[in-house]
């Protein structure tokens, strides 16, 4: 079963790879291949090589998936990358050499760690894909990996929309406030959005959709437009200074769409700043679900904010014995993120990130 | 110092004369820039543009760099370059909020807490100043490398300082400098103007001005003319970490929040860009303080004038790169 895996087999996978990208098909790399068994044990080794630890949000993951292998007695083989793709491929090989019972991936980039995967597989180790996903045309969940687990950033995108269009009454100036050009939570975010908005929206994954769901909208929502659109690169002082730019440019926006609450929050001190009342004069909404945003929900600066959930913990601990008792699996399990507004803020603000 | 005083003062009489001159036809091709993209505004924009609101938006977006920029054109004015700034912003925004939130304060008295929140991020970012200074002067490191162990290890020791996270507190006292007005005009943009007026002033009037220009016009005869080098390297280094970390200060006390992954990105390259369109030469031995300012407004200009247009982040990187090497250009002719 187990196969030496040389450099020179890497390097085809690799080519293969590039070049299943660039005619955009799929390699089979192993035909009717299915990931790794897992043996019914008391307790578990897991390996969770973690992108990096700079920010709440990720934090927050951390604490959520350490706290819970720990809980169950479970031993947890931590790594931290610090922001390198190259030291998670590392760190990923270490764990293999390890021979941990299975891997929660955080993977930093989706191409790079699919090799990494692909080396897990090899060596006969389940890999869980948490938050992120990797490059479904050179591994596929299922077949070299057991799943992905995480948010769905198209529906995040759409609840936000549903919200505003309630709440607005359908009539609303728009300025999105756009993640990092290129992230795929920036660019589903906003998809979702524009897609409600448009009357187009269908959930992405109909047999995982939750009571978060949001129905289909019935139609278009010609009194809403956004009039502008720019990046704020998920930073609160970047966001604040291009909205403050955009908004004296187009002082008839009356809504914020922020990608994240930084930008949100960024976006409120600008409004405070230039004498307006934040929920008032212009409506806020963002996604992420940190405790300052529901700070300022509270505070009636932000109307609300759809959380991207970091508590990763149970769900990927109750996948995994679920998996090694030999129930099915679905291949994508999406978080249920919770939706906060001033009816539920105060409630929830001690157990947000 | 004083005792130093007369010889490299007679000895750079004539050519801090032609600075002087200089200086104004170094600052005509960014002026002239300047001039060019208010006047796109006025006309294209005027709605938005001509208005109190964008005035004061432009302002306090300008501060940090201005206020950085000037510092810097100190430093390139001794030969030097300082790439550390951004990361000292960030390790002076992760202390502040360290003794704005710490609840264990030995004190009581009014103002002695956020006093310190200014005081103690400014005395430690101006040590690291001296540790700038150290390997430039003392050790005769090549200030690109000596500033550069700053630039990559100094936003790992704002983060470690911080806990590795964002940190957020609500002073509305202590954040005047960054959220307060007077007379209407905004905070930091008056901390601005004073830093750029003093340091101009310091750069053409006082003997330490000089002693700025002489150490980057010529150092082996600056030194052999008794301007005391090793000294005005150090003074330049930490003047420069100094008004980095009260730059640093402006931007968390705006956003009510510090995160040390943040503050400061990218700081040092637009405080060059804006030293390098204002006319301040890279070899050092010329300066121009009024041309930085200059070349910091027209960098944010240039931004703010594509993002009102609807141009796209990338789109806004290029131009913004074609309008500093215009500036450049112009720059060269009118000299």
């Amino acid at each position: 079963m187990m196969k030496v895996w040389t450099r020179r087999d890497v390097a085809k996978v690799g080519l293969g790879g590039v070049a299943a990208v660039a005619m955009g098909l799929r390699v089979p790399q192993i035909a009717g291949a299915q990931a790794p068994p897992l043996e019914q044990k008391d307790t578990y080794v897991i390996g969770y090589p973690q992108t990096d630890e700079n920010n709440p949000w990720r934090i927050a993951q951390t604490n959520s998936v350490r706290s819970e292998i720990e809980a169950r007695g479970w031993t947890v083989e931590y790594r931290n990358a610090q922001e390198s793709t190259q030291q998670q491929l590392a760190d990923v090989a270490s764990l293999i050499a390890a021979r941990v019972d299975a891997i929660f991936l955080p993977p930093r980039e989706e191409t790079p760690l699919a090799q990494a995967v692909l080396q897990a597989y090899q060596a006969g180790i389940p890999v869980f894909c948490l938050d992120r996903d990797v490059d479904q045309n050179i591994v596929q969940a299922g077949e070299e990996y057991v799943c992905f687990i995480g948010s769905d950033f198209y529906q995040e995108g759409a609840r936000a929309a549903e919200w505003l269009a309630r709440t607005t009454g359908g009539n609303a100036q728009i300025i999105e406030l756009f993640g990092t050009t290129g992230a795929t939570a920036a660019i589903d975010r906003s998809r979702g959005f524009v897609d409600y908005l448009a009357g187009t929206y269908t959930p992405a994954n109909p047999e995982s959709a939750t009571a978060a769901t949001p129905a289909p909208p019935a139609s278009a929502f010609t009194g809403m437009t956004i009039i502008a659109s720019q990046t704020g690169n998920f930073i609160r002082d970047e966001g604040r200074q291009v909205f403050e730019t955009l908004y004296q440019a187009n002082p008839g926006a009356t809504a914020v769409y922020a990608h994240n609450d930084e930008m949100a929050l960024g976006a409120i001190a600008a409004l405070e700043a230039q004498g307006k009342v934040p929920g008032q004069d212009v409506i806020v909404v963002s996604v992420d679900g940190s405790r300052d945003a529901l700070q300022a929900i509270i505070d009636g600066k932000l109307g609300a904010t759809v959380e991207c959930s970091p508590f990763f913990g149970p769900v990927a601990c109750d996948t995994l014995v679920a998996y090694a008792a030999g129930e099915p699996v679905p291949t994508q399990i999406i978080n249920t993120d919770r939706f906060f507004d001033a009816s539920n803020a105060a409630e929830f603000i001690d157990s947000a990130y | 110092m004083a005792s130093n005083l007369s010889s490299p003062a007679a000895g750079s009489t004539t050519s801090s004369g032609r600075t002087a001159i200089g200086s104004i036809g170094r600052s005509y091709g960014g002026l002239a820039a300047l001039l060019l993209l208010i006047a796109y505004n006025a006309v294209f924009n005027a709605g938005a543009f001509l208005t109190v609101s964008s005035l004061r938006i432009n302002l306090t977006q300008v501060a940090e760099i201005a206020i950085v920029a000037t510092a810097m054109t100190l430093v390139i004015a001794t030969g030097g370059i300082d790439l550390s700034v951004g990361s000292l912003m960030a390790i002076a925004g992760s202390i502040a909020p360290l003794i704005l939130l710490s609840s264990a304060a030995p004190w009581d008295v009014p103002f002695l807490g956020g006093a310190l929140a200014y005081v103690i991020p400014i005395l430690v970012v101006a040590a690291f100043g001296a540790a700038n200074g150290f390997l430039v002067a003392s050790l005769r490191i090549q200030p690109i490398i000596a500033t550069l162990i700053l630039f990559i290890s100094g936003r790992g020791i704002a983060q470690v300082i911080a806990g590795g996270r964002l940190k957020s507190f609500d002073e509305p006292g202590w954040q005047v400098i960054g959220q307060g007005r007077v007379l209407g005009i905004p905070v930091q943009a008056i901390i601005m103007v004073v830093v750029v007026v003093t340091a101009a002033w310091v750069l053409k009037r006082t003997v330490f001005g000089r002693y700025v220009l002489a150490t980057g016009g010529n150092e082996e005869a600056a030194r052999l003319a008794g301007v005391p080098v090793v000294r005005v390297k150090y003074a330049v280094y930490i003047v420069s970490a100094m008004l980095a970390g009260l730059a640093g200060l402006i931007s968390i006390a705006i956003n009510s929040a510090s995160d040390p992954a943040n503050v400061g990105q990218d700081m040092e390259l637009n405080a060059i860009a804006a030293v390098a369109v204002g006319g301040t030469s890279l070899l050092g031995g010329r300066a121009t303080i009024v041309g930085t300012f200059i070349g910091a407004l027209i960098i944010q200009l240039t931004g703010y004038t594509l993002l009102t247009e609807g141009l796209s982040d990338a789109t806004v990187r290029i131009v913004t790169a074609g309008a500093i090497l215009g500036a450049v250009l112009l720059q060269r002719r009118a000299r």
